[in-house]
């Protein structure tokens, strides 16, 4: 299991640089993930789209069907892809601190 | 992950393993480093009593080659140990040295190999490269499924504590959630509400998705991933059920088509799923269970149930009811063929006239289940034009993903790409601009691979729409108002 300094603080994260505890996750350690994903700044735009995956999956406990995120955020998938290069479900929600998505994704 | 260095210097590609807190989800207990080798001959000798088909594969080839040019994997990579045979000769030569007269008294000079721990590294590299398409076993002349020696190594690593994480995940997510995708009934009943909003939106009015609806007739197991990536093929499935008029349900208990046991862990992942589909079609009092778009999922419910239903898999208190198990292409046919279906191929929303769609088709319901004219007649009545890609049904390529090796690490990543090579070939020759593929892992490795290999339609800058086979059938039904039989 790796430690890595994320906004001055020691985080657990597997291999694939997801927190393991969603439950510390907060506005200053999504920035401090953010450049991991080749996202430099969090603007207005990532936000929109971070707050709500991170909304969706505290009520539901997963991330939320691409199609509904396009929808909710009013973002088209090839906008969401220009604000998350490494895509919705790895990147965006690394970002909003989620588990890694399992299954055939 | 960086390249694995063996002793001899050699590098080698290998998928992450999971890390201990996983293992202890999967009850997976890792065996130290030195006690791996006896351990594995032991395995191995556990398997070649159980599984004839693995004897026959360890005793048969003749090393005629003809399976080399078949595999997608070595055309991409030109690794020669990915090779069918070759690959297989890992596992071959270690069984030759603890299992053959020759082998124990001549070792080397029979091409008989010690088991090392480099040589499980091997298998752990090479045995997560083969995607178990199974195309090899199809064309060789002595019949030897090269799957069946992908299927006992990669169990036999598991039992060693040689798990990959992406497969591992899905696999704890079984045991926790019971399915692979970790979805949560809150999550589903989320998702289908969004659906049925976007089906009114489209068809003028709504389309419900009962949930562990008692005394349905009908469940049906949509496949991994349609509720993360695949919305149309949810709804696809949907509007067909609605237009049937069915009687039909989903159960949040046994929601996927998925079974990640079949590809690693057939022991104890693949029986937990096989005994909650049992629990599923008890409790709801089912009828029938439809399979959604799921290329492993099927081979694994129709061929394995059977066998792998050998305990108490209804548990106390039920009885236990064995009803048809089937796929949603084969309902369809059915109901094509009676009349009962009307489609508009001229009016389909997915795929507008100047849409030209290729059909690949998923290894296993091909291989394992011979689908393939089973999809055209839905696909030909279903969408304005069709470009075949050469060769297809039985004899079509993998799309490199099979089995779930998707990993996405860069090692493996480039992997993909190269694995992808003949499939990318395949559809470009054939002049289509849409693709369709009915199996939720060969979408998830198209959805990236398409980019990757800069597949575009005819604009040159558009990169290629992919499908599911339900989703145009959905969407080229022809509704006049509600249900329609």
């Amino acid at each position: 299991m790796a430690m890595i300094e994320l906004a001055g603080k020691q985080v657990e994260v597997d291999e694939d640089g997801f927190i393991q505890d969603p439950e510390i996750w907060d506005k200053e350690l999504a920035e401090a993930l953010a450049p991991l994903e080749e996202v430099p700044t969090l603007t207005e735009d990532h936000w929109k789209v971070v707050n709500m995956i991170r909304e969706y999956y505290l009520r539901t406990g997963v991330a939320p069907m691409i199609r509904k995120l396009c929808k909710d955020t009013g973002f088209t998938l090839k906008q969401i892809y220009e604000l998350f290069p490494t895509g919705p479900a790895k990147g965006a929600c690394k970002i909003a601190g989620l588990p890694k998505p399992t299954g055939c994704v | 992950m960086p390249k694995k260095v063996l002793s001899d210097g050699t590098e080698i590609s290998q998928p992450n393993r999971a890390v201990d807190r996983l293992m202890k989800r999967l009850h997976v207990r890792e065996v130290p480093d030195e006690e791996k080798p006896a351990m594995a001959v032991r395995w191995l000798d556990y398997y070649r009593k159980d599984r004839r088909s693995l004897t026959l594969a360890m005793e048969g080839c003749v090393k005629c080659g003809v399976c080399a040019e078949q595999c997608h994997a070595y055309l991409g990579t030109k690794d020669p140990n990915n090779i069918p045979a070759a690959r297989a000769d890992l596992m071959r030569r270690v069984y030759k040295r603890y299992f053959t007269v020759q082998g124990r008294l001549f070792g080397k000079l029979v091409g008989a190999v010690e088991m090392t721990m480099d040589v499980l590294e091997k298998w752990y590299s090479y045995y997560y490269q083969c995607s178990e398409c199974r195309r090899c076993g199809h064309v060789c002349p002595f019949g030897i499924d090269t799957c069946e020696v992908t299927m006992a190594g990669r169990e036999i690593l598991w039992a060693l504590g040689f798990v990959p994480e992406l497969q591992g995940a899905a696999s704890a997510m079984v045991f926790e959630r019971g399915n692979q995708g970790g979805m949560t009934q809150a999550a589903i009943v989320d998702t289908h509400e969004f659906l049925t909003d976007e089906m009114e939106e489209e068809r003028g009015f709504r389309i419900e998705f009962p949930v562990d609806k008692p005394n349905s007739d009908i469940l049906y197991v949509p496949s991994s991933a349609d509720y993360l990536l695949n919305a149309e093929t949810l709804k696809g499935a949907a509007q067909f059920f609605e237009y049937v008029g069915a009687n039909w349900t989903i159960s949040s208990y046994m929601l996927e088509a998925g079974n990640f046991g079949l590809l690693t862990d057939q022991r104890s992942v693949q029986r937990e799923l096989v005994r909650r589909l049992w629990w599923s079609v008890a409790d709801l009092g089912i009828k029938k269970v439809v399979f959604g778009e799921c290329g492993h999922g099927w081979r694994a419910w129709k061929m394995y149930t059977e066998t792998l239903t050998d305990y108490a898999v209804a548990g106390p208190g039920y009885t236990y009811t064995k009803v048809p198990l089937v796929n949603i292409h084969q309902e369809v046919v059915a109901l094509l063929k009676a009349g009962k279906l009307k489609l508009d191929p001229k009016n389909n929303r997915l795929a507008p006239v100047g849409t030209y769609v290729t059909l690949h088709d998923p290894c296993n319901y091909v291989r394992a289940d011979q689908l393939g004219d089973v999809f055209r007649y839905v696909l030909y009545n279903s969408v304005p034009a069709v470009r075949e890609m050469y060769p297809i049904k039985e004899k079509n390529f993998c799309c490199g993903g099979g089995s779930a090796i998707l990993y996405d690490d860069p090692e493996m990543y480039n992997l993909r790409i190269k694995f992808f090579q003949k499939k990318a070939d395949q559809v470009r020759a054939s002049g289509a601009n849409h693709i369709c593929t009915p199996c939720s892992i060969c979408k998830a490795q198209f959805y990236p691979m398409v980019k990757e290999h800069n597949l575009t339609t005819e604009d040159g800058k558009t990169i290629m729409p992919v499908n599911g086979l339900i989703d145009f059938l959905g969407a080229a039904l022809v509704f006049k108002g509600h249900r329609q039989i």
